[in-house]
């Protein structure tokens, strides 16, 4: 049968790429209504639920729009035998997308450059001495790409990991805002990041009111950033709010 | 020895010290640690259109073992050998977060296996007529690639895998697409439906039909028992499986027993196809219910 068998013909997508298009010029207007029918300053609805997958320690599930996220945490277990003996432990993350989850269908690989994102993001909010001489694994799933993804992966390992029990100072949050000529655009979709001037990531903890990691690139002018840097503090601390309820709420069955 | 320990120990510091009498103990009662009797599988369910950038996808649970499998279409050029056919290609995936035992950089070993038994019944069982797969004969066809994501793992990963693959297939949409200039493929969307250029190539061919669908069941077998549908933890201990596939028809379409100290006996076949024939009405009724229920929508 004509499976796999041989070398794969090569193909293509017969849907137009995203990339061929001009940035439609609605974007450079004041005024225009986002095509999820969002104002600019209101986030996706975000779907959060722990326990997703039962062999893990820990696990999340975060659904924002069209975005589809899992992460599972592993351990505290022991360091790989090659790594040498460590006071503190040690985070170990992983970011991956399936093939299906964008548009142009991918390869399926590691995304190394996220996964350290991730793991900047994080270290400064776990008690690593809490765990010696081990390693805690946060290994996430990009199931589909809807856009923000990355603000959506940090989130939701903050979630798992909390779900494994792993000590921590506080949850941590995430959210990204983009530049869109004179518009700020909170938690972009996949259209508006991909015709964006800038974008501006915070990581943050709510209840400290402390930020683990800052992100900006593109074209940024001064009262921008910090119009970006106010609506995504308020953001993060709303977002806090949301992750802390649904913390509490897989915890309460176990009290009754 | 360890009898008289069993009295007297927590009954999960024995289950960990000594898994495999654990289990023995509970199937001289005929009955398993989480409260099933040995011929039953676990609940099931499917949901179809879990995953909005494919153009199919089906989310397949069998107790916790979770299986996210959608299709993306793409356009191919045929072989000369096979002009008006299409082609499917099947990849079976076991990430990281699936399980502790997978790593990033270090595959688990049962993935390769399990793609290549997905890939072989479903290709071989004639579910689906690879003509169908045709849009101009000779020039272009769909390359239908199907991937399969097991998002949990918690044993009996091919049945779930399988069961996911086929409802994913139920729900594709092929995309409706036409020739343009260059003559390369392109889709027709519904906002310039009204001027069209070029008609569309596939106008009827929104569905694929689908004959003589595979449902496949698991068993553990170990000593005189046979036990349906094996979590991780069963699978682990005891001593080889069996999986049957049988088609809607009850044909057998596949068989595969890896080893292991015990034999297959004929009688112990014919059991494990009984409890397979049983298990098929089961996933057909769940199968069909997930369509019905989509199709409300």
């Amino acid at each position: 049968m004509a499976g796999k068998s041989g070398a794969t013909p090569s193909t293509y997508s017969p849907s137009p790429t995203t990339q061929n298009k001009k940035r439609p010029p609605i974007f450079s207007d004041v005024d225009w209504v986002r095509s999820d029918g969002r104002g600019f300053h209101q986030c996706r609805p975000a779907f959060l639920r722990t326990g997703a997958v039962n062999s893990a320690s820990g696990s999340a599930y975060a659904e924002f729009g069209n975005t589809k996220v899992i992460v599972s945490v592993f351990g505290p277990r022991e360091s790989k035998k090659a790594m040498m003996y460590s006071d503190s432990g040690r985070l170990n993350c992983n970011v991956s997308y399936t093939t299906f989850a964008t548009p142009v269908r991918g390869q399926g690989s590691d995304h190394k450059e996220f996964s350290s994102i991730l793991h900047k993001a994080l270290e400064g909010a776990i008690i690593l001495d809490s765990f010696p001489k081990t390693t805690v694994d946060v290994f996430a799933l990009v199931l589909e790409s809807g856009g923000g993804d990355l603000p959506v992966v940090i989130s939701c390992a903050s979630l798992a990991l909390a779900d494994a029990g792993i000590m921590m100072y506080d949850l941590i949050a995430s959210v990204s805002v983009s530049c869109l000529g004179k518009n700020l655009v909170i938690d972009p979709i996949s259209d508006e990041e991909s015709y964006q001037d800038g974008s501006l990531m915070i990581t943050c903890m709510p209840s400290r009111n402390e930020v683990t990691q800052l992100t900006v690139t593109g074209e940024w002018s001064t009262p921008k950033i910090h119009e970006a840097m106010e609506l995504c503090l308020d953001a993060c601390s709303k977002l806090g709010k949301i992750m802390r309820s649904c913390l509490k709420e897989a915890a309460s069955p176990v009290q009754e | 020895m360890s009898n008289d320990l069993s009295s007297e120990m927590e009954v999960d510091a024995f289950r960990r010290l000594f898994p495999l009498r654990f289990h023995e103990r509970h199937l001289q009662e005929s009955i398993r640690p989480d409260a099933r009797p040995l011929g039953k599988a676990r609940d099931t369910s499917v949901a179809l259109g879990a995953v909005a950038s494919a153009d199919g996808s089906a989310l397949a649970k069998i107790g916790c073992t979770t299986m996210l499998a959608a299709i993306k279409m793409e356009v191919m050029t045929p072989t000369t050998e096979s002009a008006d056919e299409g082609c499917i290609a099947i990849d079976f995936h076991m990430p990281p977060i699936c399980s502790p035992l997978v790593r990033p950089g270090r595959p688990a070993e049962a993935a390769p296996v399990i793609s290549k038994q997905l890939s072989d019944t479903i290709l071989s069982s004639g579910m689906i007529n690879l003509k169908e797969l045709s849009l101009v004969s000779g020039k272009a066809a769909w390359m239908a690639y199907l991937d399969i994501y097991c998002l949990d793992a918690d044993g009996a990963l091919f049945d779930a895998a399988l069961l996911s693959a086929v409802a994913a297939f139920s729900h594709l949409q092929i995309p409706v697409v036409s020739l343009n200039d260059d003559g390369r493929v392109v889709v027709v969307s519904d906002e310039d439906g009204g001027k069209l250029e070029k008609e569309p190539v596939n106008k009827e061919k929104r569905k694929l039909k689908l004959s003589s669908i595979p449902f496949s069941l698991t068993c553990v077998l170990h000593k005189n028992y046979i036990l349906a549908d094996p979590t991780a933890e069963e699978e682990s201990v005891m001593e080889t499986i069996l999986t049957v596939v049988l088609d809607s028809s009850f044909q057998l379409v596949s068989l595969y027993k890896p080893g292991g100290p015990v034999l297959a006996q004929t009688s112990v076949i014919q059991d494990c196809v009984a409890l397979t024939r049983q298990r098929l009405k089961e996933l057909q009724k769940i199968l069909n219910e997930a369509v019905s229920d989509m199709e409300e929508d």
